[in-house]
This record gives structure tokens, C-alpha cells and sequence, in this order.
């Protein structure tokens, strides 16, 4: 029953400003994922939450409490970490009993509240044992289990899948997604993976060097990336972008560069009458590229030649050269291409993104 | 943005000097005290013969000293002595490591008769030295003892088996923990980077100088540093060894010497506060060492 | 091949691998063999006959009854074990508090405290006891054992400190922070975590202050004085030789009977020592 505010938060290190005036509200039982490279920021915000660093600049608050001076123990909280932290000299259930015992709750009451977790997470007959006797998957299911017990108002994940083999991080992606949907706990999940971020976040928060670039709901953040970074970080394979100009010509714009020539959509037009004559960043999903037929308007296609054939089963992904610049088109797996085949591509006009070269941000 | 120091950095700071508190006080009253008074001691000419108060002479114990032949014969011997042994206890101890790396049958026991020098208490085992290399003269061995001992002396002046035979002692005892801290080092690198290493070069002299010894780097310089700040501390081991007879004398039996025997505290404390500055500079060159190795492994 | 193989392994494996056992141990050999000749071959000419120099025709207990019966021995031993333990645990406990501090926790000074407690040391111990004499005088602690085991801390908290920092530093934060969140303060998550996870590390640490404690002989030599209240190394030497008189065979009688202790702690735990050494350095 808690919700998460973060207001004007800086974390300064030595040299290193690592936060930046980071401004969040976690609405309670949100699941809200922060997703960046490394180095953007997205531990140090989490840890901060945790009271594991301290807070240069800005406030805390959990529930209504200022949390700023309080040490972590008081914070009400429970937190996953990257290597699991079991306490190698301890049984399961003795990791798992250990916040419990620690604030003083009745032996029985203890015990419940261990069962019932492990049965949860299926880990029963695992309890007598030592964290080293356990399998990656296994510590990682205690790890969890040992935040649950707790029933505290906000859990923290911070890359809690990043040392599992890629099967297992989909089969635990996938539980602690229902997990979350059965405690209704308010959740921050630290991750770099944006396939995760999609997929588990009520909310995603997209970082980079300490700032926040974007916050949204997953496909809001797919469909309508606030900036450049946005969009090449989020989605697989990652968006192309090419540098164009904007030129004027029969009465209508067209972006400009050698072997491509398109018309601005209508709805675009308005937007970048400022940029007349002026280069500008485009931007096309793999996805929105498909093989032109006749139905297909000639303002729309181009000609590319085939690079790098990747045949995925469901689709195939072709790098293409398209001028001097390369890029990937997602298209049916009933395409047969080959080699150095020349063919011609279109593309969806609505869903282009077009983004300012200075500042990056979406047009 | 000079941030007010939160409370949780305040609670840590207030932890961090609770636990160091005991440390400092013990320190403080056994090292600090004594520390400081040799400090002072070496300013004045105090001395337990002379009658009134000491007098602050300034500088002019340790100006005496640089002038002194006895004290660059002392450190020359002392640093012949440090080189020597490390040298030697390196060579013997990284042997030994070196066999001892790969498991075979009864190596569990071949490793605690290895270590026995260093675990024996060496005021007691120093005495089964003597009495090897130096038996009374009516012993069974003591003619060809004595004869050893004749040839040594006589080829490098008088005294020189006494210093031998603390050298061999040093080294027996030395090597025995050289080859523990090098044995737990190699078993501490990752066996991957052996067998990388074996793909790469056929030579195993080449392997072991190219792989075994930069990762061993840090092992190694802790390993020199404490054979040298133990061999510029001796005492007791050359005090038993030549039964008190010092002829060549390292800055501890030198400076224990001025201070016990003739009653020169003064020039005494001055001396060893000599060796300070010098372990020091010795400290920094091996931390030094020791660092790049750790920077060159990340 | 397989024989030029077997050749080599002869040469650079257990021929090497023989002499060096061979030359540790000799010295041991040697003393136990003093240890049980009778007088009457420990002091005979080379030349005489039935001479076996590198063993006994004879064995005889005699000096370790003559050590147990005409010296204060058991005494020395018990002694050494109460100092060694008491100056051990001094050690231990301020080595882990200061090795924790120094590991864990961010402070003003820390490198400076670091360094100076390491630094203590390079202090040559030399010329320490005539101050240290001083305060013992001072505090009326001469001819106590509490002179040697508020002394002896000097040598072994620096080492314990250092080793078991390495140690500490080895051990993931993340157990840490996680006691924290759990509910433990970073007292509760030191002692409940930290502390039984480094188990080795204070072993090691333990085993080497305890030895370096059994072994100590200056300090000893010169802080008791009655024969009653010596420690082993002090009490053999001192006792057992009288001027220039050596009484040889009760000296390793008493130089083998009185390192019993240190052999059986380090068989015992040589395991975790190795493993304490590894983390300290590493770390």
C-alpha cells in the first residue's frame, strides 16, 4: 500500500554526477521498470530507494514517509539483487525467515509465512538446504521468496534475471510478472534488458547518463519515443535511422538523401515546415519496411540491395543497402532473397519518426 | 553542492570510529608512548649511566651516525642480509610451490612437513641450529663442524660461519612460508588461465615466466615485504645463533647493542628510527608493483 | 617416450621434491635424535668406536623426565597457552572490528587510519621495550603475563587487521545491504552475516597470531623474570643453558615437547589458513 515519489533527486559521487534531477511518481501497486546502458543511472536511483547510497539532492518519499535519513532496515521494503546475496551459512529457510526474525515475529508466525511463500514459488522441499547446493534458478526463486515473506510496501529488483541462461529468464519473466499480479506490491525493477522492461512494466522509465529521457507506458514508449535514444534503445532489432534533408519541390516536402527519396506524410508536413532546407534525423522501425508491391505509391519506396540475409523462421531480417547507408528491414518469411539481389522496399508514411540532428528530440 | 551530511552518513562515521576505538587505544599506549619517546630519546643523550637529566642535543645523534663506520657497516651488512635471504627464500619457497601445485598421492603430507620450519616456534628451533652447525667440541660431528666453520672464516674473515649459519636459518624458516602464501596464490588463479596459457606456448619456462609469475605478482611482493622488514627487525634469531657474539651486525642487534650493552640510548633510538623511512620507500616500491599487476589483471 | 617422460619427471619432479623435504625436515630429525641419545653418546669423540652419528644405539627418555622433573616446563606451557590465547583473542576481536571499519565503511581519515596502523608494522620493535618496560613498571604489570599480552597485540593486530580486511573485502556487499533491507542494523548485519561468513578468514588469522604469540621470545626474555612465569622458548633457553654449559638433549626435549601446540593448530586447520591467506590477498 505504498506509493514511490521522487522528487528533484541527485546523486553525486566524487567526480561522477551519476543522478540527475530525476523526478518520479510510482503510483501504488504500479510495477514501474527503469531501463538504460550501464552507467545511466538506473542502480544508483533504485539503491537510493533502497537507502543503500545516500541522497546528494531531492527527497524520498515511500508511502508518506520521507524515507531520506531513515536507515534501510526502517524503510519497509524488500530488494532482489543481480547475485541473489543468499547468506551462504544459512539454510533457505533461514534466509528466508531472517528479515522475519529480525523483526521479532512469532516463531508460528514465522513458519507460515515461509511455507506459504515456498509453496508460491514451489520451492518446499528445498528448505533444509544451503544456498551452494542450488542451481541458478533455484537461488533465484529464494531470493524471491525471501523478499515475499516479508509483505513489505515496495519490493526492488535490481537485475534480478541477468545471471540466468536465456530460457530461464523468459520462464521467471513470465512468474514474476503473475507474481506481481497476485501480491499487487508496488514494484521497481532495475534493468538494461528492453525486452524485459516491455514486458514486465506497468510503466517503463528509459535513462540515460542520469537523466530520465522518457517515462510511459511500454507501447507508448515504442510508438511515440520522445527522442532519438528512446527509439533506437527500445525495440529488436533496433530502429534505423538515416540522415536526410528536408527539400521543397511540386509543392509538397520530401526527405533528401542519396538513393532514397520520400515524401513527407501529410501529418508530418506541418511540423517540419521550420526545418525547410535543413538535415534532420529519419527514423523507420524494421518492421514498418515491407516489400513494395503495385499497391504501394512511388513517393513511398526505394531501391536497396541485399547485404546480410538472417532467416529467423517467423520473418527474415535482411540488411539492406540503401545509398550509403545500411539498414534492416523485418519482412515476410515468404521473401526469398538472396545476396547482392536488388529489390525495392516501402515503407509505412505513418509511422516514420522524424528527429531534430541538434537536439535529438522527436520532431 | 556542498550536501548536509545526511544521517545514515553520520550513524556510519560514529560506527566506523566505535570500531577502530579499541585498536587506537591499545596503539595508542603501546605504539604511540613508545614511538614517541624514541623519537625524543633520539634528540637528547639520555642514557641509564649517566647521572641528572637528559640533555636535548638536537640533530647530533643522528649527524654522529652518518659519520659513524660501524652504522654503514651495519646497514651494508643488513641489506646484504635482506637481498640474501629474500633472494633465497623466494627461489626455495616458489620451488616449492611450484612442486607442490598439482595434486599427487601424499601431497597433504609433503605440504605440513613443508610448513613445519615456519610453525615451529623459532626461539626454540633457532637452538637445534646451533647445535647443528655449531657442536661443543667433543660431539661426534664436531671435527668436520669445526672444519667447515675453519675453511668459512678463514676464506671471509672471522665471524662469517656465525653469519652463514643465521643466513641458512633465515632461509630454512622463510622459505617454508614463502612457499604457503605462493601455494595458496597459485591455487587462487583460475585454472583456465593455465590451460589458455599451455594452448599459447609450448615452453614452460616461457609459460611460467609470461603467465605464473605476473599473476603471482602480488603474492610475491608481499612475500618480499615481509622477509625484509623481518630481516631489518631481527634480533633474537642472530643473538641466539652466534650465542651473543655479534661480528657482523645488523641495524636491530647494532642499535639493541648501543642501547643494552653500552648504554647509549640516544644514538640507539636514533638508529633504529633509521630503518622506519627506509621500510617505508621499500613499502611503496612494492605497493607500487603490487598495483600495476592488479591494474594490468582488471 | 613414455620413458623419456618417466626421466623427467624423476629429474624435475621427486628428486627436487625429495631434496627439499629432506633438507626441512633434517633440522627436526636432528633434534629428536639429540633428544633421545644418552649422554654418554651425545658427548663422544668421532673417532670412537660403534660410532652411528645419525642415530641412536640407545634411546632413552631421560631428558624429557629430567626436563619435567627438574625444571618448571609444564608451567612454561601452560603460560605460553594462557598468553597465546589472551593475546590472540585481543587481537582477533580488535582486528575485526578495525578490519570491518576499514573494509566497509566510508569515513573521514580512513586511508590515513589505514596506513597508520599498518605502518606500525615497520615500527622496529627493537628498541620499543625500554619505553614499554617503562609503562609496564608504570602500571605494575612486570613479571605478569599481562605484560606480554597487552605487548604482543603491537605485532599481531596490525597483520590480523590487514588479513582480515582482505577477507572482508571478498565478500559480496550485496549480503550486506541485503541484511539491511531485511531488518538488520549494520551492526546486526556484521555480526550476523559478515562475521560467519569470514569464519575462515578469523581462523587464519587466529592460527597466525597464536603462533606468532607462542614464539615470541624477545618481549618474553625481557618482561619476566622469575623461572616460574617464563614461556617456552624463554623458559628452554634461559633455563637450559647456564653460561657456556648446554644442556643438550633436555634443549630439544623441551624445543620438541614445547611446539606440540603449534604443530596440532596448524595440522588442524591448515585448510582454512590457505583459504584465509587467498581472500586476503585477493582482496
Amino acid at each position: 500500500m505504498a506509493q514511490v515519489m521522487m522528487k528533484d533527486l541527485n546523486k553525486k559521487y566524487d567526480e561522477v554526477h551519476a543522478v540527475k534531477d530525476v523526478n518520479l511518481h510510482i503510483r501504488d501497486k504500479e510495477f514501474v521498470v527503469l531501463v538504460g546502458p550501464s552507467g545511466c543511472g538506473k542502480s544508483t536511483t533504485l539503491r537510493m530507494v533502497a537507502g543503500l547510497e545516500e541522497i546528494t539532492g531531492g527527497e524520498i518519499t515511500i508511502g508518506d514517509r520521507i524515507v531520506n535519513d531513515l536507515p534501510p532496515k526502517d524503510r519497509d521494503i524488500a530488494m532482489v539483487f543481480q547475485n541473489y546475496a543468499l547468506y551462504p551459512h544459512m539454510t533457505v529457510y533461514d534466509n528466508m525467515a531472517f528479515g522475519l526474525k529480525m523483526r521479532k515475529f512469532p516463531k508460528p508466525e514465522i513458519a507460515k509465512r515461509v511455507q506459504e511463500a515456498a509453496e508460491i514459488l514451489g520451492i518446499q522441499e528445498l528448505l533444509k538446504r544451503k544456498p551452494r547446493q542450488l542451481s541458478g534458478g533455484q537461488r533465484q526463486r529464494v531470493a524471491v521468496g525471501r523478499a515475499i515473506v516479508r509483505h513489505p510496501q515496495v519490493f526492488l529488483f535490481d537485475e534480478p534475471l541477468s545471471n540466468l541462461d536465456a530460457k530461464l529468464r523468459v520462464q521467471m519473466r513470465v512468474e514474476l510478472k503473475r507474481l506481481h499480479d497476485r501480491l499487487e506490491t508496488t514494484a521497481i525493477y532495475v534493468t538494461h534488458d528492453q525486452v524485459e522492461a516491455m514486458t514486465l512494466g506497468d510503466r517503463v522509465v528509459v535513462m540515460k547518463d542520469g537523466w530520465i529521457q522518457q517515462v510511459g507506458e511500454p507501447l507508448e514508449l515504442y510508438s511515440k519515443p520522445a527522442n532519438r535514444f528512446v527509439a533506437g534503445f527500445i525495440g529488436s532489432p533496433a530502429m534505423n535511422f538515416m540522415e536526410v534533408a528536408v527539400a521543397e519541390a511540386n509543392g509538397a516536402l520530401w526527405l533528401d538523401t542519396t538513393g532514397l527519396r520520400v515524401k513527407v506524410p501529410a501529418p508530418l508536413a506541418g511540423r517540419l515546415g521550420a526545418y525547410k532546407g535543413q538535415r534532420i534525423t529519419l527514423g523507420i522501425r524494421p518492421e514498418d519496411l515491407h516489400m513494395a508491391t503495385s499497391n504501394d505509391p512511388a513517393d513511398y519506396s526505394f531501391d536497396a540491395i541485399v547485404e546480410v540475409v538472417e532467416p529467423l523462421g517467423s520473418e527474415i531480417l535482411l540488411d539492406v543497402k540503401v545509398g550509403q547507408s545500411v539498414i534492416v528491414a523485418r519482412v515476410d518469411p515468404t521473401v526469398r532473397a538472396k545476396l547482392n539481389d536488388k529489390l525495392r522496399l516501402a515503407l509505412h508514411p505513418e509511422r516514420v519518426r522524424i528527429f531534430d540532428n541538434k537536439t535529438e528530440l522527436a520532431i | 553542492m556542498a550536501a548536509a551530511r545526511s544521517a545514515g552518513r553520520a550513524r556510519d562515521i560514529r560506527l566506523a570510529y566505535l570500531l577502530l576505538a579499541p585498536t587506537l587505544l591499545l596503539f595508542g599506549v603501546v605504539i604511540a608512548y613508545p614511538v614517541g619517546w624514541e623519537v625524543w630519546t633520539s634528540l637528547t643523550d639520555l642514557s641509564p649511566l649517566k647521572d641528572g637529566s637528559a640533555e636535548f642535543v638536537g640533530l647530533s645523534n643522528y649527524r654522529r651516525l652518518l659519520v659513524d663506520a660501524e652504522f654503514w657497516r651495519a646497514t651494508l651488512v643488513t641489506v646484504v642480509y635482506a637481498v640474501v635471504t629474500s633472494a633465497g627464500k623466494l627461489a626455495l619457497g616458489l620451488g616449492f610451490a611450484l612442486l607442490l601445485a598439482r595434486p599427487f598421492r601424499g601431497r597433504a603430507l609433503v605440504f605440513l612437513a613443508i610448513f613445519l620450519p615456519w610453525a615451529y616456534p623459532a626461539g626454540v628451533s633457532v637452538i637445534g641450529w646451533y647445535w647443528t652447525l655449531n657442536p661443543p667440541t667433543i660431539t661426534a660431528y664436531a671435527p668436520f663442524m669445526g672444519h667447515l666453520k675453519f675453511y668459512v672464516d678463514s676464506a671471509l674473515g672471522g665471524g662469517a660461519w656465525a653469519f652463514t649459519s643465521v643466513m641458512l636459518f633465515n632461509v630454512w624458516r622463510g622459505s617454508s612460508f614463502i612457499a604457503v602464501l605462493l601455494l595458496a596464490g597459485i591455487n587462487s588463479i583460475p585454472p583456465e588461465l593455465f590451460e589458455c596459457a599451455l594452448l599459447e606456448s609450448k615452453s614452460p619456462w616461457r609459460r611460467f615466466r609470461l603467465v605464473t609469475v605476473p599473476l603471482l605478482k602480488p603474492f610475491l611482493a608481499l612475500g618480499v615485504f615481509l622477509s625484509i622488514t623481518s630481516a631489518f627487525a631481527d634480533l633474537s634469531n642472530v643473538w641466539m645463533l652466534t650465542a651473543g657474539r655479534i661480528v657482523f651486525p645488523l641495524v636491530g642487534t647494532h642499535a639493541y647493542w648501543l642501547a643494552v650493552k653500552v648504554g647509549q640510548y640516544g644514538p640507539a633510538s636514533a638508529l633504529a628510527l633509521t630503518m622506519g623511512p627506509f621500510l617505508l620507500v621499500v613499502l611503496l616500491v612494492l605497493f607500487r608493483l603490487f598495483d600495476r599487476a592488479e591494474r594490468s589483471a582488471a | 617416450m613414455v620413458i623419456e617422460r618417466r626421466w623427467k619427471k624423476w629429474v624435475f619432479f621427486y628428486i627436487p621434491l625429495t631434496v627439499f623435504v629432506v633438507g626441512t625436515l633434517f633440522p627436526f630429525y636432528w633434534m629428536t635424535v639429540t633428544a633421545i641419545r644418552p649422554d654418554a653418546e651425545l658427548y663422544r669423540s668421532w673417532r670412537a668406536v660403534n660410532n652411528a652419528p645419525f642415530w641412536t644405539l640407545h634411546p632413552t627418555f631421560e631428558h624429557f623426565r629430567d626436563l619435567l622433573a627438574k625444571t618448571t616446563f609444564p608451567r612454561w606451557l601452560l603460560n605460553t597457552f594462557y598468553i597465546a590465547v589472551a593475546s590472540t583473542a585481543i587481537s582477533l576481536l580488535c582486528g575485526l572490528l578495525a578490519g570491518y571499519a576499514l573494509a566497509r565503511l566510508r569515513f573521514p581519515m580512513a586511508g590515513a587510519l589505514g596506513t597508520s596502523i599498518f605502518v606500525t608494522y615497520l615500527v622496529p620493535p627493537t628498541l620499543l621495550f625500554i619505553p614499554l618496560a617503562d609503562i609496564i613498571r608504570d602500571f605494575q604489570l612486570g613479571n605478569t603475563p599481562w605484560a606480554l599480552i597487552l605487548t604482543y597485540p603491537t605485532f599481531l593486530i596490525p597483520f590480523c587487521t590487514w588479513l582480515l580486511m582482505g577477507y572482508f573485502k571478498t565478500i559480496p556487499k550485496e549480503l550486506e545491504e541485503c541484511a539491511r533491507i531485511d531488518g538488520a542494523t549494520r551492526v546486526g548485519a556484521m555480526t550476523r552475516i559478515i562475521f560467519p561468513i569470514a569464519v575462515p578468514g578469523i581462523l587464519s588469522a587466529g592460527i597466525f597470531a597464536f603462533t606468532l604469540s607462542w614464539n615470541e621470545f624477545i618481549y618474553a626474555l625481557i618482561f619476566l623474570s622469575s623461572p616460574e612465569r617464563k614461556t617456552v622458548p624463554v623458559g628452554v633457553v634461559s633455563e637450559l643453558i647456564r653460561g657456556d654449559i648446554y644442556f643438550w638433549g633436555q634443549l630439544m626435549a623441551g624445543a620438541l615437547l614445547g611446539s606440540i601446540p603449534v604443530a596440532l593448530v596448524y595440522s588442524f586447520f591448515v585448510e582454512y589458513y590457505v583459504t584465509g591467506l587467498t581472500g586476503s590477498v585477493k582482496g
